[in-house]
């Protein structure tokens, strides 16, 4: 069973605001398309917006962009207790060891043996926790940290083949 | 009847577009927007089966579900991509000469392509989805025969040369008509050097013809890739190039689309506002940068591929959200200026003109939402992914699609659809589509996975209200067509095929100027020209033995070779004066040169003239041949567009040489 993970919510609400907003503009910029405003007037006071408009929107990018560049999924390359192999084949994944540790750096290196797939992991309440591609010929590396021991569960997030979605596994965490 | 048009249909400073256009220019309209929106009902179908087996109303086999997928991809990409091309080719007609051989040729090439998809889907099984990402067309275990991967390969490979041939004319005609790249892009009028800029559909044009121009030549690359794996199963492909070969080319394709519609819109709006849209520094500034960020964001695609360089992935996050200014600042922005007190003139076509802005805006929004890297970890194909791209482009484009659609049968009826249809056709659609989008953003926000036959267990509710939705959706199409047709019928008796009452003349196309202008550059080809001559040298070609890389890059310098001796042999006054009456032949073996090239760079083929001296050199200088004929057909396309097709050849050669690993 699937439910929401926090972060998505709160993504989808600040999404379903904007989405409100923008359609609520339309609604306003339609009631007033009806009127007869000479031209100068509209173009003046509209042109007058821009710059302010265009220099929120660049102070919204940089700020945004630049925040999310802290918080990479990237692996940093160093400190993990626990390394595991992940590999993915149509229409299998193998993880060694199946059992790993609750609170300490995990460190997955993902490969596939044939075609593209996708590693992605479900906590034990069904959350997605995120996903990394298993291509053939690379090993992505990705680094988590469980705090809720269960059993966490692993679709695959890359259509590979006529069984893709019974692509299906899972690994345990356990207090040490 | 015909002397109330204008004010009848239109804004009452509108002008009507099939005023001043010729039956052949009307005719090539109506035959791309018809066969793309026919398309788009089609594959629309396929999409709600699809969302009905996941709602578990009825089961579609897997075999038939991603049988499905794949042929809604495919089918719907080809479907607005040809009303598109459609509706800018049209708009851009009255000030830009395009030629409507070309058109048709484009046309037939993207269509036969599509044909050869549905023969490979429906009669291969072929489900490797529409991105056929390497290796997967080859294997699928046992699911789909191996000849309809070829199939498909191939019919996409049509599909990009349609585009191609449709870009070289766009960009050919174009340049001619403003008199070269800096004016027809508006930089000579960013410059203060030119007080009478090309339109906003011009610009447009000339940003997406480069821009098709760039990713059809990546697309032919790996197509060609592919279909020489399943010639020759020595010729191995690194994945991760692969990858980014098979997004340049659809991510770039979809995306331009959206600026095919926009180039187009800037015609078609001022139609109901009696406001014409000028040429400002703005909007030449945003197409410069549109130029530069789609052709990098397409890297988003790759997020999740964390072997991916970290720069490209930062580069990209950045290109994503800067592709969102342009629009939201200058085309959206200026849209609204000139909507805002107009007296807009609302009728089914202008409406769906409007909401194609609000959905090109919620779309973009989630899209850029999505572009953010953390967010994207959460949010990687899961179902937010088809969410926003069907937000801006079934409630974008696809409503812009049926706009002109709607405004061309207004138009030739002189009268527009009634009242109460078109406001129920609307509200469906509107409810239908956001209601559709909507059920496809929360799935995406409880980490459903896209492209799942059966999805996790105790999600089919949101399927099922999705479909609904859609079934809602298409009963709004549904409605929207039975007026179109009603329109159509007092079209043909009124005013079908009327003869123009007045045509706009034409701007004069300026000569076009060989590749080369100046004795510096001369020196300079011949000179590069004798360099990589070296290629041939016994040496390098026993160096090269050591890798299959190093080999095709060998094969690749000789083909410069011949693309520098092609392109200086056609700047010649005496033979420029010849080949430049025969840009058809040129355009037929510029598509037709590189993709020879890479095909015949197959290990099968050269590996087997290795043991005589003399035969693998005769296949060397093959590889020079095709380049010199590529070089000389370039000459034919006039500077601009003939030295962009001589830098795409050789790098698709170059491209083609680092990726071909095995072998």
């Amino acid at each position: 069973m699937l439910r929401f993970g926090e972060p998505q919510v709160a993504i989808a609400i600040v999404f379903g605001v904007l989405a409100v907003t923008i359609a609520g503009a339309a609604l306003v910029i339609a009631v007033h398309a009806k009127e007869d405003v000479p031209y100068d007037d509209v173009s003046r006071s509209g042109y007058r917006l821009r710059r302010p408009w265009l220099a929120f929107l660049c102070g919204l990018g940089v700020v945004a962009v630049g925040f999310s560049f802290f918080l990479l999924p990237y692996a940093s390359g160093g400190g993990n207790d626990t390394t595991v192999a992940v590999s993915g084949g149509q229409f299998y994944w193998t993880v060694d060891p199946a059992v790993l540790p609750a609170h300490e750096q995990v460190r997955f290196d993902v490969t596939s043996v044939d075609v593209n797939h996708g590693f992605g992991v479900y906590d034990p309440n069904g959350r997605l926790i995120g996903s990394v591609q298993a291509m053939p010929g690379y090993t992505n590396e990705l680094e988590l940290t469980f705090d809720t021991v269960g059993e966490y569960r692993i679709r695959c997030f890359e259509y590979c083949g006529l069984s893709h979605h019974n692509m299906v596994a899972s690994f345990r965490v356990e207090e040490r | 009847m015909e002397a109330h048009a204008a004010t009848t249909v239109l804004h009452r400073d509108g002008t009507e577009l099939l005023a001043t256009a010729r039956l052949s220019d009307r005719r090539v309209a109506w035959l791309f927007v018809c066969t793309g929106l026919l398309l788009f009902c089609v594959m629309g179908l396929a999409g709600l089966a699809m969302r009905l087996s996941q709602a578990e109303v009825f089961t579609l086999s897997p075999s038939w579900f991603y049988r499905l997928m794949t042929l809604h991809g495919a089918g719907m990409l080809v479907g607005a991509l040809l009303a598109m091309m459609g509706a800018l080719w049209f708009v851009l007609r009255t000030t830009v000469p395009l030629h409507v051989g070309r058109m048709l040729a484009s046309y037939l090439a993207i269509v036969g392509g599509a044909v050869l998809v549905v023969i490979a889907v429906l009669l291969g099984g072929f489900a490797a989805g529409w991105t056929f990402l390497w290796p997967l067309p080859f294997d699928s275990f046992a699911a789909w025969r191996p000849w309809a991967a070829d199939t498909f390969l191939a019919g996409m490979l049509l599909v990009g040369a349609g585009f191609f041939v449709f870009c070289l004319d766009l960009l050919m005609q174009t340049t001619a008509a403003y008199g070269g790249l800096q004016r027809a892009l508006g930089i000579s009028f960013l410059r203060n050097r030119d007080d009478s800029p090309p339109p906003p559909a011009a610009i447009a044009a000339m940003v997406v013809s480069i821009e098709g121009l760039l990713a059809s030549a990546a697309g032919t690359t790996i197509l060609v890739a592919l279909i020489g794996h399943a010639i020759d199963s020595g010729l191995e492909l690194d994945a991760l190039w692969a990858k980014n070969l098979t997004y340049f080319f659809g991510h770039s394709v979809a995306n331009l689309i959206i600026y095919l519609a926009a180039g187009a819109v800037y015609v078609l709006l001022p139609g109901y506002t009696g406001r014409p849209w000028k040429t400002t520094k703005p909007i030449v500034v945003a197409w410069l940068f549109t130029l530069l960020f789609v052709a990098t964001a397409y890297s988003h695609h790759l997020y999740m591929d964390f072997v991916q360089p970290e720069w490209a992935q930062g580069f990209s996050s950045v290109a994503s959200f800067g592709a969102a200014l342009p629009p939201a600042v200058v085309t959206i922005f200026t849209g609204v200026v000139l909507i805002w007190g107009s007296r807009y003139r609302w009728t089914l076509a202008s409406t769906l003109l409007y909401l194609g802005f609000m959905g090109w805006a919620i779309g973009g929004t989630g899209a850029v939402i999505d572009s953010l890297i953390p967010i994207n970890f959460k949010f990687h194909n899961t179902l937010w992914v088809p969410a926003h791209f069907h937000t801006y482009l079934l409630l974008g484009v696809i409503f812009w699609a049926f706009a002109l659609f709607v405004r061309m049968l207004e138009e030739s009826a002189g009268q527009t659809a009634r009242d109460g249809v078109s406001a129920f056709a609307v509200g469906a659609l509107l409810v239908g589509g956001y209601g559709f989008v909507g059920a496809w953003y929360v799935s995406g926000a409880l980490g459903i996975p896209r492209r799942w036959a059966v999805h996790p267990e105790g999600t089919a509710g949101y399927s099922l209200a999705g479909s609904i939705f859609v079934i809602v959706f298409a009963v709004g199409v549904l409605v929207l067509l039975l007026e179109c047709l009603r329109l159509a019928r007092i079209a043909s008796v009124y005013r079908w095929d009327r003869v123009p009452a007045s045509r706009a003349s034409l701007p004069a196309v300026r000569d076009g100027e060989p590749l080369l202008t100046t004795g510096f550059q001369f020196a300079a080809v011949s000179a590069a020209a004798l360099v990589f001559l070296g290629s041939f040298a016994p040496s390098i070609t026993d160096a090269t033995e050591e890798s299959v890389r190093y080999h095709h890059l060998q094969h690749a310098a000789q083909f410069l070779v011949g693309l520098l001796v092609g392109a200086a042999v056609a700047s010649m006054p005496a033979v420029f004066a010849r080949i430049r009456r025969h840009p058809n032949f040129g355009i037929a073996l510029v598509v037709a040169g590189p993709a020879v090239m890479l095909l015949v760079m197959l290990p099968s083929i050269y590996e087997s003239f290795e043991g005589n001296d003399w035969v693998h050199l005769l296949y060397h200088l093959g590889i020079t041949a095709l380049g010199v004929v590529t070089g000389l057909a370039a000459g034919t396309l006039g500077l601009v567009t003939g030295r962009l097709v001589l830098v795409l050849s050789i790098g698709m050669a170059l491209m083609y040489a680092a990726g071909a690993t095995g072998g």
